[in-house]
């Protein structure tokens, strides 16, 4: 038994607008980051090189 | 704050199996699983139940975390630096997608339809069958995959909570309590309920999902996919709102399989004759599981007395 063409292409289309919706909240996080002048990983780094609890290269 | 972690952190341990089987002792007490669960029936849905807790969790997480610090070992931890609201954000859409795609493909794709069919044989709704799942629908889970990965990357924290907040959407969703109802009846509740049946699964729009039958325009076995959020099928066209409770659960031609061949099929087959869980069974014996164009949820759409949703 086949799938029918027409599920075939809704779930293409539906697929291709479901990487828009995974990548929405990453894109909002990082503009509103940007926009407030925060970088958190920055600080953590920072934080783990004077903790040493991460590996120095 | 201290008390709302505590909950979520005791939740995702034993506090969702208390939850379950409260849940379930007042539907079987109420009679909600009418004459439905019979011997069959309870050691199926009680064997999926158990083996996944027991068994493919623990073995998914242990192998995960052994197997993740030697391909990623520069990401343990790398993503501790999220914001824990976005990490929630995050998880909940990353998570819940992924499990709508997982849960919709297993209706659209023939070849994949008998490793759910055994969550939709159950002629009843309720706590018994919220986990009842063939083993190897189970083990391809992608959320079990998914929250090994989460912990090890860093944000076990916010999936913590997200984890919970779905179970307990999820589970509701699937119980036979209809705790939705009182937004229906009470028409200064309508804008609440207008928002929250969008949003997430409510017991109405899921069982929908489990109705043995279209024909009553409540039920809508080709849709409804949502666990957590509803809001995908409003985007992607695949659900529909009625407000209304389907009278009739299961699959049309039920063939009543042994509780084993549900279970671990294709492991374990059939010996009902005609059954697609039977050694020589078609891949989709029925119009019940037969993948159709559903009639897509108009972006603007109105709910009218009558509660069936009609294009705006």
């Amino acid at each position: 038994m086949k799938m029918q063409p027409q599920i075939f292409r809704r779930i293409i289309r539906n697929a291709l607008i479901s990487v828009f919706i995974y990548a929405l909240p990453v894109l909002a996080m990082f503009l509103v980051l940007y926009v407030r002048g925060e970088r958190p990983w920055k600080t953590k780094a920072q934080h783990t090189v004077h903790t040493g609890h991460h590996r120095q290269p | 704050m201290k008390i709302v972690e505590s909950v979520f952190q005791n939740l995702s341990t034993w506090g969702l199996p208390v939850l379950v089987l409260t849940l379930g002792v007042v539907e079987f007490s109420l009679g909600l699983y009418k004459k439905h669960w019979d011997n069959n029936e309870r050691i199926l849905d009680i064997v999926c139940y158990t083996v996944p807790k027991l068994i493919v969790r623990p073995l998914v997480a242990y192998c995960g975390l052994k197997f993740l610090p030697l391909v990623l070992p520069d990401f343990k931890g790398a993503f501790e630096w999220v914001p824990f609201w976005w990490g929630f954000l995050i998880i909940c859409v990353a998570d819940d997608l992924t499990q709508y795609w997982y849960h919709r493909l297993h209706h659209e794709v023939p070849f994949l339809w008998r490793f759910h069919r055994t969550h939709h044989s159950a002629p009843y709704m309720g706590m018994a069958m919220a986990s009842r799942q063939n083993i190897i629908y189970t083990l391809f889970f992608s959320q079990t995959y998914l929250t090994t990965a989460l912990v090890y990357i860093g944000l076990g924290y916010p999936a913590l909570f997200a984890k919970g907040v779905k179970s307990i959407i999820t589970t509701l969703a699937h119980s036979s309590i209809p705790w939705d109802k009182p937004l229906y009846q009470n028409k200064w509740l309508h804008p609440l309920a207008w928002v929250l049946e969008r949003l997430i699964s409510t017991p109405a729009t899921h069982h929908a999902h489990h109705a043995a039958s279209n024909d009553d325009g409540i039920g809508h076995y080709k849709g409804n996919f949502g666990n957590m959020f509803f809001l995908w099928d409003v985007i992607f066209g695949t659900g529909i709102i009625t407000r209304k409770y389907p009278s009739v659960y299961g699959l049309q031609h039920y063939h009543h399989e042994e509780w084993y061949a549900q279970f671990a099929w294709p492991l374990l087959k059939s010996s009902k004759e005609g059954s697609e869980l039977a050694a020589n069974g078609p891949m989709v014996a029925d119009e019940t599981s037969t993948p159709q164009e559903p009639e897509p949820i108009p972006h603007t759409t109105a709910i009218p007395a009558s509660g069936h949703i009609v294009p705006g």
